[in-house]
Order: C-alpha cells, then structure tokens, then sequence
C-alpha cells in the first residue's frame, strides 16, 4: 500500500469513496460468489409462473432490449462489463426471491411510481416478476384472508425473505391510532413482526427511510424510519420522494445477485445511487457557475433553461443519481421540467430542504426558538443590537468618559 | 519622542502582515459567500455565449480566502503555544492575575476608562480572551466550511490526490450531526456564524479606536507600525 492509500485508510470515513474499480481479484471472487447463489437460486423452485420472458413478451420487447437493459444495470451497480449475463440471469430468476411489501403512513407513492405507467420499463416489468408474497395495495385478499396469508409467507420463508417497507412508522402519542389488519396491530407491531423473520429489510421512498412528509414539523404521530425501530437486521435505504424504481430493482438485483446487501454509505442508502450529488452532474451546471439564474417562473432565464438555485433548488445539498438516471425510463426529472430540486433523498426534507427560496433565505427557527426569523433577519438583528451598544457606549465615552492626559 | 512617554513594540511583522491578510480574506469571504448563499446581482450582462463565470468567480474567491484563512489559524494556534515573541497562552490561563487584570480592563471599560488600574503597555488578558473568541469562530468556520466544500468531492479524488477528501471527511464529518443531521445545518450555520464574526469585527475596530482616543497611547498605529507609546511610570 502506498502512502497515499495509507493516509486514505486512515482517514477514510464511512460513505466517502464511490470505488469503481476495485481490481481483477476483487472481481473474481465476486464472480464466484454470484454464481454460487445463483446456481443455488437455480434449485430452488419458481414461486410465481410469471417470469421475465413473459412479461417482456407481453409488453412486446425483444431479447436485445433485455440485454441492453441488463449492461446499464450492471454499469449502474458498478460492476464491469463482463457481469452482464449475470446480472440477466439475476434478473431471470427474480421470481425465485420472496419478497413481502408492508405499507405504513405513507401515500403509496413508491408504489404508484412502479405500477402507474402506461408503458413500462424493464425495470418496472422485473419489479412484477418478483415473488411478491404480500402487497396490501395490489393484493385481493383483506381481513383475516390477508393476515393468513402473510403468516404462511412468513413462515414458509423464514428468514430468506426481503421484508420490504413503504411508509413511516408513528410511535408518538395516538400511534394506536395507526392500526393494520384484522387483528388491529400497530404499525410498529407489524413492522417488527414482519422485518423480524426477514433475511434484510429494504426501506423504499423517503417515509420509510428518515419519516418523510409524516414526520415533518410538528410531526403529530411522531413518525420515525424504518431504522429507528428495527435493530438487528441489514437495513437498506432507497430514499427519495418517490424512490426511484431503477435504484429499487438495483438493490434488489445485487441482493438476487450476491445474497448480500451492497456497499452503503453513512445513512444505510446504497452508494451505486446515492454516492453522488444532484449538483455535480447537473444539465443546468454550467449556468450555475456562470451565475445566471432563473429569477421568478417562467422569466426570460426559465425559457433558456438556467440554474433553478435562486428558486430554492436543494442540488448542491443532496445525495441521489436523479441527474443520471432520471425517472420514467430516463424521460425527464424534477429539475429538466423547470423546478429546482426539493431534497426529498435527504433527512428531514420537508423542514429544511422543500421550499423555493435560496438558503440563505430559508425560514429555519432561530436559535432562541418561537419566532421564526431567516438567518439574515437574524443576524442583522444581532448587527444592530452591536451597533446600538457600541454607539451607546461611543456617546457616554464621549460625553462622561475620562480622557487620559497626554 | 514626546518626553514621559516609551515606545513598546507590541505586534511583530508577521502579525501585522497575517492581521491585514486575514481582514482581507474575511470582507472577501463575506461579500463572496453572501453571493453564494443568495446571489444578490444578477448576470444579465452580456450575450449567454460568453465566458463569464460570475458564481465560480465568487466561489473561487471565497474558496481561495477561505484556504488562506485555513493556513493562517493553523499558524496561530502554533503561536499561541510557541510564540518567540508574546505566547497567547499565557494571558488565557485562569491564574488569579489574569482574571484580575481581566476584569480590571472590562472595568475599564464599562466606566468609561475613569477607572484603569492596569498596566496598559502590554496584552492584557481581556484582549487576549476577545481574540480567542475570534480564532474559535474561525475554526469553526473552518470545520463547517470544509465539510460543505468536500460534498463537491464526492468521488473521492481532488487535484491534489485522494487523500485530501478522505482527511475533510475524517475532520468535518462530525459537523452534520452536531449541527442537526443534515447538510443544511451545516450551511445554515456557516451562514449564521458569519454574523458573528462581523458583529465580532465591529467591536474589534471600535475598541481599538476607543483605546486610542481615550488612552492617548496611540494604540490604532499597532496594527501599522507594530509599537504603541506607553506612559513611563
């Protein structure tokens, strides 16, 4: 190792460094241990009949389109090259990995986000090829049915499953308020029943993750993520507002892949989507560094496409691939559409990130508390209050101070 | 020199020189990041095709005094402990002479300089101590300011080598969670804590003009010349 990698080790905090190569020796044990699982998976019998063929047969999309979708999806999960066909084969055999999807306080955003499309993308199609145990917004079974149901997934795939959960989690005062099923358990009761058996639990959409929009101030139910109830188990977080179904079905691809969760920075989020700021792969950059602005909607700037950064974008702030990836099969994203970004990958978002105001125009709480002031208010206000004294202090220096003689 | 009066060297060149760079680093740092935070003109100035670069300037300035600003307090915090000249350190210990003293100098202050019972021809403690404040808003500054400068580095690399991102990181990482838990506490702080600091430059130069015209030591001249005159007792 060489004194720089030493000084990096050292230094190294979690979640610095977006390794893309890691060297050939990395690689092929990688290689290995991917074609261990799969061949394992392999074995295991097809739990639903659908199968990606299938559905890509129905949707009417060839072979070459599965293909190019498997080669960004390795690139997307930093892998070289020459994992494609792994990660195809991962793909084939989705539907060999249990998945039970919980819904707590949310809005089924994340969901919506993957089935609400007129023409799906392959990842939305591998997303419906997965071994789906459990769904409370697409399943037709309710009541005791449903709750029957579960308990035979749970227990049929003890510990193998991925406990997947939609929505924050209320714990404060009134979380009885928040029940679910025929049994009437709380949200936090059926998250630590369901995640309890799991093999990992995937966090999906900002709710699940850090609270989301449940939690934001004054947070009535005291809404918290996934990771402040569950302990003990691998915790993976997809945030974003909703979580974008291409960093979903990554996730879920390397968890096919290896049987592991992947590399994740400081806040449990998978580096491969959110290693990287918003800011720094922007379409919109160079406007930023040129200090050209879109000054009020739809102004001369709006029409030619300038930095949103003066009508709040949060990009220089946030973590996400959006700006690469972008949503819908990479038709557009927030910012391509005109609006800056709100943060929504970010803890507590909606307090501090969702508003279309720069900064250093935030209305954040000063630090006495009650009153809300911008920092600028703030600050000036402690400008005058120096000034007055100093000026207080100048005057009766003046008029009753004590010159000393020469 | 006028009779009944000593010269005392007070300031070596070098402080001089680091008093004057650091004032100039901070009105560029604060006219630059208050550009940054919310930028105030706008740069409709000329045709979109031309290489303008109005936010990149202000961030290169501010970068560049901030870098400036970086170097010097780490030399400062070396001379508070070895200094050949007047060791900082000194006059911030809490012995009982320097609480005496200051207070002696607050007194002195607060009436208006008709009470000074002190010996006004070296660094006094109160002094010392308003400097300290100074240095910890600084390194403050610091610390906050790198850790929103190194979410730029996200790769991991820098021109000057790895190695540079991964110590921000191990140094400032810190800062996120003692602010509130995201990078925008982190920004609204930076922000806030330049009103500090102005606040603390508004009474630095008017103590300093008021020593002056109350004293008559011609204390001003410090910061140009490095001596002031003192009484002879």
């Amino acid at each position: 190792m060489d004194r720089r990698d030493a000084l990096a080790k050292m230094f190294g905090a979690k979640g610095v460094r977006v390794n893309t190569n890691r060297g050939e020796a990395y690689y092929e044990k990688l290689r290995r241990t991917m074609e261990k699982r799969l061949n394992e998976l392999r074995q295991t019998p097809a739990a639903t009949k659908m199968d990606i063929q299938k559905a890509l047969d129905a949707e009417g999309l060839s072979r070459r389109d599965f293909m190019k979708w498997a080669s960004a999806i390795t690139a997307m999960l930093m892998l070289p090259a020459s994992f494609t066909p792994l990660v195809a084969e991962a793909a084939e055999l989705m539907n060999r990995v249990p998945v039970i999807w919980i819904e707590l306080q949310d809005c089924a955003g994340n969901s919506e986000a993957i089935l609400r499309s007129d023409s799906p993308t392959i990842d939305e199609l591998i997303l419906e090829t997965i071994d789906l145990e459990f769904n409370e917004t697409l399943m037709a079974a309710a009541g005791y049915q449903a709750e029957a149901h579960l308990d035979e997934a749970m227990k049929t795939f003890k510990d193998k499953y991925l406990c997947v959960v939609e929505g924050s989690v209320p714990v404060g005062v009134g979380k009885e308020w928040c029940t679910i099923g025929a049994k009437g358990e709380t949200f936090e009761e059926h998250l630590l029943r369901v995640a309890g058996d799991s093999a990992a639990v995937v966090a999906v959409g900002t709710c699940a993750t850090f609270g989301g929009v449940p939690a934001a101030a004054p947070n009535p139910t005291g809404a918290v993520g996934v990771q402040d109830i569950v302990k003990g188990k691998p915790i993976i977080n997809i945030p974003a507002c909703p979580a974008n179904p291409a960093n979903i079905t990554g996730t879920i691809i390397h968890f096919v892949l290896t049987g592991q969760i992947p590399e994740l920075d400081h806040l449990n989020r998978p580096k491969f989507a959110f290693g990287y700021r918003i800011h720094d792969n922007c379409e919109r950059r160079a406007h930023f560094d040129a200090g050209e602005f879109v000054e009020e909607w739809g102004d001369e700037g709006a029409q030619n496409n300038w930095c949103l950064y003066k009508m709040g974008c949060k990009g220089p702030m946030t973590f996400n691939n959006c700006s690469i990836v972008r949503y819908n099969s990479g038709t557009n994203w927030p910012i391509g559409a005109g609006h800056g970004c709100i943060g929504c990958s970010e803890p507590q978002f909606w307090d501090k990130y969702a508003y279309e105001r720069p900064m250093a125009d935030a209305h954040i709480k000063a630090p006495t508390g009650g009153v809300e002031k911008s920092v600028d208010q703030f600050g000036l206000g402690l400008l005058t209050a120096a000034g007055v004294g100093i000026a207080i202090h100048a005057a009766v220096s003046a008029t009753a101070g004590k010159k000393d003689e020469e | 020199m006028k009779a009944g009066y000593k010269k005392v060297k007070r300031m070596t060149t070098f402080m001089r020189i680091n008093h004057w760079v650091v004032a100039i680093c901070m009105v560029a740092a604060v006219i630059t990041g208050l550009y940054i935070g919310h930028p105030y003109y706008q740069t409709l100035i000329a045709e979109p095709a031309v290489d303008k670069y109005v936010m990149a300037w202000n961030r290169w300035v501010h970068l560049m005094a901030a870098i400036i600003f970086d170097v010097s307090s780490i030399v400062i915090a070396y001379l508070y402990f070895f200094s050949r000249f007047e060791k900082p350190i000194l006059k911030l210990l809490p012995t009982p002479k320097n609480i005496v003293e200051f207070f002696a100098v607050f007194l002195n202050l607060i009436t208006f300089n008709r009470v000074k019972k002190f010996d006004s021809s070296h660094a006094d403690s109160f002094n010392t101590v308003y400097f300290l404040i100074f240095h910890l808003l600084l390194v403050w500054m610091l610390f906050t300011g790198l850790q929103l400068y190194v979410q730029g580095l996200e790769s991991g690399h820098s021109s000057i080598g790895d190695w540079w991102p991964a110590l921000l990181h191990w140094a400032t990482d810190w800062t996120v969670a003692f602010t509130g838990g995201t990078n925008m506490d982190v920004r609204y702080w930076h922000h806030m804590s330049m009103y500090f600091i102005i606040v603390w430059v508004m009474f630095h130069i008017y103590y300093q003009v008021w020593r002056t015209i109350y004293w008559q030591e011609g204390d001003i001249a410090i910061a140009f010349g490095g001596s002031k005159f003192a009484k002879e007792k």
